[in-house]
């Protein structure tokens, strides 16, 4: 059954794909609603019913066409953008500005970012205290949610993480994928390492001063997110880094490459996330049998998860974040979604199914509150 | 205390990448265990921590007679921190990774007891701006005592790369724990250039 498969590739009949799709309509119907739609606000209920649908069309379309990441794409570049839409919106109608103040940080009023994460284990574990100025339970973007978030998606989806649940991810995603060709195509492997440098550094320092160094010094997202407010020498300096770090590894380096610069040569969260990838289920697999070397998934791979050396061994890095741009770009069908102790080539449509119901939930349901709200933003301004 | 801390490790780092071909050798000599390598560790540590406590005292008496002036406290530190900067950067995109490695003096201890002490000795003495930028801090503290924290969290950070060398042999993938390292120099170097023109410019607007 599985050879049939290989030849007319992931691609599913309109009424199969439509009953693959069933069981998300249900579920994201339950989480945007609650369970009873809420018509007494037109906008609320306009940007509810828009958001629920664009998310179960492009669940549908994925198994319709058996394309992955160019859906994926567009519901995680979405994400990006209602949630910095969403941030500063917030931002701006709290304190009329983006930039957050002392008061602010002695208040705890910082909405939490899942990149603190790394930075708060080894202080949390010796001095039982959370680093991050924000609210730990209850309030906008609080702690306690957000670590029991990621934790799962984590674990679940390892790396995946990055390209199904992180909502900074979609921004260099977006960029990356402005030009057709790179322009620059050659970039030595060995930066891939940087995320681990990086989070050493981090976290060591957060745990000797008790600060989230990389939130204070380094996060190229403050560009787009919240800032500290610029009163001294060391401020313009921070101010100065994280907008030097937004040009360059989110704009200008994604566009010249085609690849996630920021993710793969940053972010210190990506370096746990791959370390968690040796625990989760899910993996994508090469079968040797049917590749023909061709390396188009290499080129394709937007996270340097894949070199020659990974083609010719048969097996992926754990540098893999599972978007699926590699599966999409294979004509063969020889790279694909897996399950761990699965053979390659082999129930290749099931593992799929099985990893696009988790992952997509995962999103739908994580990005469905910021693209809501961005919506009924938009919608209010309009009408 | 966290600058302290972060020189050190980033000093810890440039070390593992230009002295860790020549130290590790010595201090994982043969087939020894992770015991009569942690021992070795422990020793050679041990008389680092010993040294750097005496530079700091030193560092602090000298330093009262020198740094009065507030904005030479400001501007001597930010151009040390940039020579730093330069020198962690050449030392993570130099090819070669070895070549100014002071702990090569080693070669001529013929105690293999003796080895760890006399490589803590040289570690801890060589020449590099790292250590003139601690010596600096020492020397601009208020108190004795606060020079002895600085030059205590310059040691933590600066061993912590050397704290998984016990394992090492155990670790199948040397390259890529090297390749970390020479990477966390890099980043390194660049924090510090950012540091050492924040020094600069704060020393130049308060003077």
């Amino acid at each position: 059954m599985d050879n049939v498969l290989i030849n007319s590739g992931m691609k599913k009949p309109f009424g199969k794909a439509l009953l693959y799709t069933l069981p998300m309509f249900l579920i994201t119907f339950m989480f945007m609603s609650g369970g009873r739609p809420d018509f007494s606000n037109p906008a609320s209920a306009l940007a509810m019913l828009i958001t629920f649908l664009f998310v179960n069309v492009l669940y549908f379309l994925m198994h319709y066409t058996g394309k992955t990441d160019r859906y994926r794409a567009v519901i995680f570049i979405i994400f990006a953008l209602s949630l910095s839409f969403t941030l500063i919106s917030n931002m701006v109608a709290m304190r009329n500005s983006m930039s957050f103040s002392q008061a602010d940080i002695l208040e705890c009023k910082i909405p939490f970012c899942h990149l603190v994460i790394p930075m708060m284990i080894l202080p949390a574990a010796f001095t039982q205290s959370i680093i991050f100025p924000g609210s730990i339970i209850g309030g906008f973007a609080n702690i306690a949610s957000m670590v029991v978030l990621w934790l799962i998606a984590t674990l679940v989806l390892g790396r995946g993480f990055c390209s199904w649940g992180c909502f900074y991810g979609g921004w260099d995603d977006g960029f990356s994928r402005i030009r057709k060709k790179a322009t620059v195509k050659k970039i030595s492997d060995i930066w891939k390492w940087m995320p681990f440098a990086v989070l050493i550094m981090v976290s060591l320092t957060a745990a000797l001063t008790l600060v989230p160094t990389y939130c204070d010094w380094i996060c190229p997202f403050k560009a787009v997110t919240e800032f500290e407010q610029v009163t001294s020498v060391e401020s313009a300096t921070k101010a100065g880094v994280f907008i030097s770090l937004f040009a360059g590894l989110v704009v200008v380096l994604p566009v010249m490459t085609r690849k996630r610069t920021q993710c793969s040569f940053l972010c210190p969260l990506g370096a746990v996330n791959t370390l968690s990838n040796k625990v989760t289920p899910f993996t994508v697999k090469i079968d040797k049998k049917t590749c023909t070397e061709c390396f188009k998934c290499v080129e394709a791979c937007p996270l340097f998860a894949l070199s020659k050396e990974n083609i010719i061994e048969g097996k992926v890095s754990v540098f893999c974040s599972k978007c699926g741009k590699c599966v999409d770009t294979c004509s063969k069908k020889a790279i694909h979604y897996g399950i761990k102790g699965v053979p390659a080539g082999t129930m290749m449509n099931f593992s799929r199914n099985l990893f696009l119901f988790v992952s997509f939930l995962f999103i739908a349901v994580f990005s469905s509150g910021s693209i809501i709200n961005s919506l009924k933003s938009l919608l209010n301004l309009f009408f | 205390m966290t600058e302290a801390f972060i020189l050190g490790l980033s000093s810890g780092s440039a070390c593992l990448v230009t002295c860790g071909m020549v130290m590790f050798p010595y201090l994982m000599s043969g087939s020894a265990g992770v015991k009569r390598i942690a021992t070795d560790l422990a020793l050679f540590l041990l008389t680092r921590l010993v040294i750097y406590f005496l530079l700091a005292t030193l560092a602090w008496y000298s330093g009262q007679a020198i740094f009065s002036n507030p904005v030479v406290r400001n501007i001597v530190p930010g151009i040390l921190y940039i020579v730093f900067a330069v020198m962690l950067v050449w030392y993570s995109i130099s090819k070669n990774k070895n070549p100014d490695c002071p702990a090569k003096i080693v070669q001529t201890v013929n105690n293999r007891k003796l080895v760890p002490i006399f490589l803590g000795i040289v570690n801890s003495l060589g020449f590099c701006p790292a250590l003139l930028i601690i010596l600096t801090k020492g020397a601009t503290q208020v108190t004795v005592v606060q020079s002895y924290i600085a030059f205590l969290a310059f040691f933590i950070g600066s061993s912590f790369w050397f704290l998984p060398l016990p394992l090492a042999g155990r670790i199948r993938k040397k390259e890529v724990l090297r390749t970390i390292g020479v990477l966390a120099t890099g980043l390194s170097g660049i924090i510090f250039m950012i540091k050492g023109i924040t020094n600069l410019i704060g020393g130049l607007i308060n003077g």
